[in-house]
């Protein structure tokens, strides 16, 4: 016999063949249905292991917008806190320099000291202004900072402590979120011994040019101490934009990493379907006739 | 002389070795789908002349015998390449099991690591917050039970592998006593000169299915056929099978001797070799290497607590009950050690509402905690390593599977039946055979024309 003999029974390749298109088919389908080309470490072991740091990456660039977020809020307080202190202190400033007048008589200069008081009372307040439950001027004491204490020559005692927390808000930046109060309100000018000597010269009608001056003095200070919140908001404002954009990155990252490209997946799809219309049809069609069925 | 008599003879031959010619053509055509089966082609030879003085008579036709078409040689590569196949097989689908605990999702060890620093730095925007506090316990209790989980799975998935050994080496006894039994019906009948093809092929479907499960040399020799393990333990000489047993190794699972020798780790292709490979390197890698991420996690989280404060201004403690030190086991008991969310050390100072701590505990994040590499590095490469696994074992067991298609193609080639050439050779037969009864008709009228004759003259 000169012709090849041929394996007569190629069912076994073609049902291989099958198997094959229809194992091509259900991964285009997972790809289409799960917008990924990496459903499994399998599908790309050097890519699904840049997934993992990808999204642990991600995952930290969320907490830190998260943690800003969080921060944010406390800036907000502290920094419109302090705005109200100023107010209240040019207040207090303006009440000095009217009892400064020569002209006011005991009467006169006794109400400003009553509303001076008031005006220790809001300090005080303000002083002690908290957060979501938390005293935001109290350094990192939990208890309520500033109070009233007759022995102090101010009348007031700190009772927070001077420690600061900082909040890491990137990839190794560290930002520090609260000043203690003893820096804002005590400070070089120690506003309630200032608004304490103001009330005592309204009283006594001596040195009160004086206690104005510490006044303004404080007023300064405390002035220096807002522009850290504000800048502190300034910072945490350019670090979201700086991490919005980091997290586009990332997601363009994944993306290039893991994305099912759908048009070249759903087009491998249609050619595996039809790839398997045909090669069912041929195996019906093939195996049908032999030589007997001709012999009569 | 020739005579009428020789001629009935000789057409009567015919017959009969058309006959038996045919008888082959059925066998085949009623064997054309049984597995294993080789297909039969008649011999026919010209029968010893007889020669008187210058002339030469022909004596029909001889069946010599019912030849049987196989390529031995073929068949060894068809085993070899079944042998590579199972093993493939069984790594493969064991890796693809393993790879699913490593599948980037919400709730791999992945997710949990990154989780559990995500909480860490909420608790340093409110340190004195209970229940962000909380919110660092129940990550870290997270993180704790995908090792425990993970681990577990590789521990189960190498208990069902050891399973399925102690099972194949039932099979490699149950497959070698068969053969044994074959062997010796085929040299019975070969040493009184019959054919054996029937047993033959009944034997290389069992070889077959035997080189699936363990890797096998087959010599075979006058007296036999012998086959042993590539290191040459025996499994089968002539007609006597030397069966494999199991026997518990310390780490409780089960060993294979062969004679007494542990020929474990020396078998190297068939299921057997796959899943043992599996069983006894890659689980026990997956799961040191978790215990080593596991055990490094643990061990500088407490570290780091431990150079803190807790709400109450007591030095902090340990964050995770502290993981053996030889690290054995580190993942699959990985468990949180306080349950009191104020124990957690944020604070640098003692303070209540300081967060300096935090930040030591956060650092753990990019510190080099297991083999030198960052806790997500480390698991990374632990992803990569057994995605590779799998994706280079599927790809070698899809190139495995072409070979053993084109070997069984050839192996069809020379031993299948087509229908076609026996359709044909059944015509031709069948013709050969009404000619040779024709023959038989026309020297009978021969005969009855010879016998008449004498009755005419007398």
């Amino acid at each position: 016999m000169s012709s090849i003999r041929v394996n007569p029974f190629p069912m076994p390749d073609l049902v291989a063949a099958l198997e094959q298109l229809q194992q091509q088919q259900i991964n285009a389908t997972l790809q289409l249905a799960s917008g990924s080309s990496i459903n499994k470490p399998s599908d790309n072991p050097a890519g699904a292991a840049q997934l993992v740091k990808i999204n642990d990456l991600s995952s930290q660039v969320d907490s830190f917008q998260r943690s800003i977020s969080a921060i944010s809020g406390q800036f907000s307080t502290a920094d419109s806190t302090l705005s109200s202190v100023a107010t209240v202190l040019t207040r207090a400033i303006t009440l000095g320099v009217e009892g400064g007048n020569g002209t006011l008589s005991n009467t006169d200069r006794q109400a400003i000291a009553v509303e001076l008081t008031g005006i220790q009372s809001q300090l005080l307040s303000l002083a002690n202004t908290s957060y979501q439950g938390q005293y935001i001027f109290a350094g990192t004491a939990t208890a309520q900072p500033f109070v009233l204490d007759p022995t102090q020559a101010s009348g007031v005692r700190y009772a927070g402590n001077t420690g600061t927390n900082n909040v890491t808000i990137g990839a190794g930046y560290q930002l520090q979120v609260n000043l203690p109060g003893s820096q804002i309100f005590n400070g070089p000018a120690d506003m309630f011994l200032a608004i304490n000597d103001l009330i005592a010269s309204m009283y006594s009608n001596s040195g009160i040019s004086a206690a104005v001056t510490e006044l303004g003095n404080a007023l300064t200070h405390v002035s220096g101490q807002q522009a850290f919140y504000g800048n502190a908001l300034n910072q945490t404002q350019s670090q979201q934009n700086y991490l919005s954009t980091q997290s586009v990155g990332l997601s363009q990252q994944q993306n290039a990493v893991a994305a099912a490209d759908l048009t070249a997946v759903a087009s491998r799809l249609a050619n595996d379907q039809t790839a398997q219309t045909a090669a069912l049809d041929a195996i019906g069609r093939m195996t049908q006739t032999s030589l007997f069925d001709y012999l009569k | 002389m020739s005579s009428l008599f020789g001629a009935l003879s000789i057409a009567t031959g015919a017959l009969g070795a058309e006959q038996g010619a045919l008888d082959a053509t059925t066998n085949n055509v009623a064997n054309a789908n049984t597995p294993g089966y080789s297909r039969l082609r008649p011999i026919l030879i010209e029968s010893n002349p007889v020669v008187e003085g210058s002339v030469t008579y022909g004596q029909g036709v001889t069946l010599q015998k019912l030849e049987s078409l196989r390529d031995p040689i073929l068949q060894l590569r068809i085993q070899d390449e079944t042998q590579q196949q199972g093993q493939l097989n069984a790594f493969v689908s064991a890796m693809q099991q393993a790879q699913v605990r490593f599948t980037s999702s919400s709730s791999d060890i992945g997710s949990e690591i990154s989780n559990f620093f995500s909480s860490l730095s909420q608790l340093s925007t409110d340190p004195t917050n209970l229940s962000l506090r909380q919110g660092v316990l129940t990550a870290a209790g997270n993180m704790a039970t995908v090792f425990n989980n993970t681990s577990n799975s590789f521990t189960q998935q190498q208990t069902n592998i050891d399973l399925n050994v102690t099972q194949a080496v039932q099979q490699v006894n149950a497959l070698t006593g068969q053969i044994a039994g074959l062997n010796t019906r085929i040299s019975q009948l070969q040493g009184v000169g019959q054919d054996a093809s029937t047993f033959v092929d009944q034997r290389d479907t069992l070889i077959g299915q035997l080189s699936g499960l363990i890797d096998v040399s087959t010599i075979r020799s006058d007296n036999g056929l012998t086959m042993t393990t590539s290191n040459g333990s025996p499994l089968v000489v002539g007609g006597q099978s030397f069966a494999l047993s199991t026997q518990t190794n310390a780490s409780g699972l089960q060993d294979v001797y062969a004679q007494g020798v542990d020929i474990t780790a020396k078998l190297s292709s068939g299921q057997l070799a796959g899943s043992i490979e599996v069983r006894d390197q890659k689980i026990p890698a997956l799961l040191s290497s978790l215990d080593t991420l596991a055990a490094g996690l643990a061990n500088a989280l407490n570290t780091a607590n431990k150079t803190g404060f807790d709400l109450n201004g007591i030095p902090g403690g340990n964050l995770f009950v502290p993981p053996p030190v030889s690290g054995k086991g580190a993942a699959a008991n990985l468990a949180v050690q306080i349950s009191d969310p104020a124990l957690i050390a944020a604070s640098s100072d003692g303070s209540a509402g300081s967060n300096g701590n935090v930040a030591v505990l956060s650092a753990v994040q990019n510190q080099a905690v297991a083999g030198g590499q960052t806790p997500t590095d480390y698991y990374s490469n632990i992803v990569f390593s057994v995605g590779n696994d799998v994706s280079n074992g599927a790809a070698e067991l899809t190139s495995s599977q072409l070979v053993l298609n084109q070997l069984q193609d050839q192996r069809g080639s020379i031993s299948g039946v087509n229908l076609n050439e026996e359709a044909a050779n059944m015509v031709q037969y069948q013709r050969a055979y009404d000619a040779a009864a024709h023959v038989v008709t026309t020297v009978n009228d021969m005969l009855y024309t010879v016998i008449n004759m004498g009755t005419l003259t007398g």
